[in-house]
C-alpha cells in the first residue's frame, strides 16, 4: 500500500490561537482513518487546510504524490479529494437528484456516464432513490447526511474526509450511516478520513486513530492501543482522573467527546 | 415544460404578433417596443442575479454601454447602425469582464457595490468628457435600426423573445444547475468540484452582452441617447420589474418587465395620480407577494411545478 495523502508539519493560527501545529500524517491507500479530539482541537480546521478552504501558514499536503499548494477548493476535489460538512449544507431551492447532479457536473466526473445517470446510481448507493425528486427543504436530517455523502460521492473521489457523519442523528440513525460508509470503503475502495464525536461508532469504523489536542497530533494508533494511549486518557480526562476512554468507547451509548 | 405551458405561451407570442394588426398608433407601438427592451433588460438580471442569487445594482453600466456605443458608431463615426448590435453585445460585455473578475471572487457585496459605482462613475464621465459625449444632451440625431414603427415593434418582440427563449434554455441546462447551485450555496458547490468564480463571471458575461444589446435597441428606437441610460432609478426599476415577476424564473421577469413599463402608460387617465397609484401597486406587491406575482400565477394557471 503506498501513500495517498501525505501531510507534512502543516501550520495554522488565528491571530495568535494556534489550530493546528506542526500536524504530520499519512493516509495509505485504501485505509480508513479517523481524527479523534476534543472540541477546539483543529480537526475541522485541518480538514479545511487539506481540502483548500483555509490557507496554510506553512507545511506541505501532497496527495497523490503531487503537492497540493496554491490550489482552489475545486481543483483539490478535481484531483479526487472530496469532503462533507460538519452541518449539512444542500443546495436550497433544487431538488435531492438536482443536488447530486451539481457534483456529477465537476470536471473531474463527467467525462464517462451521462451525469442524470450516473446521480440517480449514486442516489440508489446510498438509499435515496425514493426521494430523488424531492426538494432538500423536507428532507429529514438523516437524509441530509446522506445527501452530503452522495453529493461527495459524486465528484469521484479517491479520498472522502467526513467531517463528523454522525452530528445531529439519533443513535437508531447511526448505523445505516455508519453501514453505508463501510460499504462505501469495501465497494468502492474509497480512501476514508473521518472525524467523528460518538466515540463508539467511531472505534468500530475506523483501523487506525490519529488523535488531536490543541492542534498538535499526540498519538497514532488502532482504536485498541488510542484508547489506552495516556495521552489521550489526559485529553479527555484530565490529568489525575482514573477512568479511561476505554470504558466510555464500550459503554457510553452517546460518547460525545 | 408541459402542454398548457407550452399552449399559454403560443397564445401570448401569437397575441404580441398579432398586435400590430389592430392597433394604428405609432406612439403605442413605440411604447410596447419599449416595454419589451424592459423585459430583455430585466431577463438578462435575472439571469445572472437571480440564479446565482449575486444581486447586481448598476444593471444600468451594460445598458449604457450598449447604447453610447451606438451612438458613437452611428452618430459620431456615421456607420450603419446595425454595426450597433455587435460593438455595444461586445462593450457591455467586455465591462462586465473589468467590473467581474476582481469583484466576483470575493465573497460579501463588493460585486454589488462595485456595478453601482461603476454605472454611476460611468454616467458623470458622460458628463465630464461633454465635449464627446454630448453632455447632459446626449448624442442626437441617430438613424432608426427599421423606418416603420410597426418594423421596430417586430425587431424589438423578436429580439426580446429570443433572448429570453435562449436564456431560459440555458438556465434549464446543466450550466444552468451549476448556477443555481451557487445561489444555494456557494461553499458546498466548491465542495462538489464546481469553479464558482469562473461560473458567477461567465453568467455576468451573458448578462450583460444581452443587456447591451438591449441598450442599442433603446438608443435607436430613442434615436438619441442622454446620460439616464447609466442611472441608478433605471438599474433599480429593473430590480423591481424582477420582483414582481418573479426572481430567478426568467419568464417572470420577462413579463414583469412588459407589464410595469407599460403601466404608468395604461394608467395615464388618472392624471397626477398616477405615479402615486403605480407606487402603491408596486408596494402592495411587494409587500404582499415577495415571491413575485406573475411567475406564481403562470404555475398555478398553467399547473407547472
Amino acid at each position: 500500500m503506498n501513500a495517498l495523502l501525505e501531510v507534512e508539519g502543516l501550520n495554522k493560527r488565528f491571530a495568535g490561537l494556534v489550530a493546528v501545529n506542526d500536524v504530520s500524517f499519512t493516509l495509505a491507500s485504501g485505509e480508513i482513518a479517523g481524527i479523534l479530539g476534543p472540541n477546539g482541537a483543529g480537526k475541522t480546521t485541518l480538514f479545511n487546510l487539506l481540502t483548500g478552504f483555509l490557507p496554510r501558514d506553512s507545511g506541505r499536503v501532497r496527495f497523490e504524490g503531487k503537492d497540493l499548494a496554491g490550489h482552489a477548493p475545486h481543483q483539490i476535489v478535481n484531483r479526487g479529494l472530496a469532503r462533507t460538512f460538519q452541518l449539512c449544507r444542500p443546495f436550497a431551492g433544487m431538488s435531492v437528484l438536482e443536488n447530486v447532479m451539481v457534483g456529477c457536473l465537476a470536471p473531474r466526473a463527467r467525462s464517462q456516464e451521462a451525469p442524470l445517470a450516473r446521480a440517480r446510481a449514486i442516489l440508489e448507493a446510498v438509499g435515496l432513490a425514493h426521494r430523488a425528486a424531492a426538494p432538500v427543504e423536507v428532507l429529514p436530517y438523516g437524509d441530509l447526511r446522506r445527501l452530503e455523502i452522495a453529493r461527495a460521492l459524486a465528484t469521484k473521489p479517491r479520498l472522502l474526509l467526513l467531517d463528523e457523519p454522525f452530528a445531529g442523528l439519533g443513535t437508531s440513525e447511526i448505523e445505516p450511516i455508519s453501514a453505508l460508509i463501510r460499504r462505501l470503503h469495501a465497494a468502492e475502495g474509497l480512501t476514508i478520513l473521518l472525524i467523528e464525536h460518538r466515540l463508539r461508532e467511531f472505534m468500530q469504523l475506523v483501523s487506525r486513530v490519529i488523535a488531536m489536542d490543541f492542534g498538535r497530533v499526540i498519538a497514532s494508533g488502532t482504536p485498541a492501543e488510542i484508547v489506552r494511549h495516556p495521552r489521550v486518557i489526559e485529553a479527555y480526562l484530565g490529568r489525575d482522573d482514573a477512568a479511561d476512554p476505554a470504558a466510555e468507547a464500550d459503554e457510553a451509548p452517546h460518547g460525545t467527546a | 415544460m408541459n402542454a398548457r405551458q407550452a399552449s399559454g405561451g403560443i397564445v401570448v407570442l401569437a397575441a404580441l404578433a398579432a398586435l400590430p394588426l389592430f392597433i394604428r398608433s405609432d406612439y403605442l407601438l413605440g411604447i410596447l417596443s419599449v416595454c419589451f427592451i424592459y423585459g430583455i433588460w430585466a431577463t438578462s438580471w435575472d439571469f445572472m442575479s437571480g440564479l446565482t442569487g449575486r444581486e447586481n445594482f448598476g444593471h444600468a453600466l451594460f445598458i449604457g454601454a450598449g447604447a453610447y456605443t451606438a451612438a458613437f458608431l452611428n452618430g459620431k463615426l456615421g456607420f450603419a447602425p446595425w454595426w450597433g448590435l455587435p460593438a455595444g453585445a461586445a462593450m457591455a460585455g467586455g465591462l462586465s469582464l473589468v467590473i467581474g473578475i476582481p469583484t466576483l471572487r470575493l465573497r460579501g457585496p463588493y460585486f454589488a457595490l462595485a456595478m453601482l459605482a461603476a454605472a454611476t462613475i460611468m454616467q458623470r464621465l458622460t458628463l465630464i468628457f461633454w465635449q464627446y459625449s454630448g453632455g447632459e444632451e446626449g448624442i442626437p440625431g441617430l438613424d432608426p435600426l427599421l423606418e416603420s414603427k410597426a418594423a421596430v415593434y417586430y425587431l424589438c418582440l423578436g429580439v426580446f423573445v429570443a433572448i429570453t427563449f435562449l436564456l431560459l434554455w440555458l438556465a434549464g441546462s446543466h450550466w444552468g444547475l451549476i448556477l443555481r447551485s451557487i445561489r444555494g450555496d456557494e461553499a458546498a458547490a466548491q465542495a462538489a468540484g464546481i469553479n464558482v468564480t469562473f461560473h458567477k463571471i461567465a453568467a455576468l458575461v451573458v448578462s450583460a452582452f444581452c443587456a447591451g444589446i438591449g441598450g442599442v435597441l433603446y438608443a435607436h428606437y430613442q434615436e438619441a441617447v442622454t446620460p439616464d441610460v447609466f442611472s441608478v432609478a433605471l438599474s433599480i426599476s429593473i430590480i423591481i420589474m424582477v420582483y414582481v415577476g418573479g426572481i430567478g424564473s426568467l419568464y417572470g421577469p420577462a413579463a414583469g418587465a412588459v407589464v410595469l413599463a407599460l403601466l404608468p402608460e395604461l394608467l395615464r387617465g388618472l392624471g397626477q395620480y398616477r405615479l402615486w397609484v403605480y407606487s402603491l401597486v408596486l408596494i402592495f406587491i411587494l409587500f404582499f407577494a415577495p415571491g413575485g406575482v406573475i411567475a406564481p400565477l403562470w404555475r398555478r394557471v398553467t399547473g407547472a411545478s
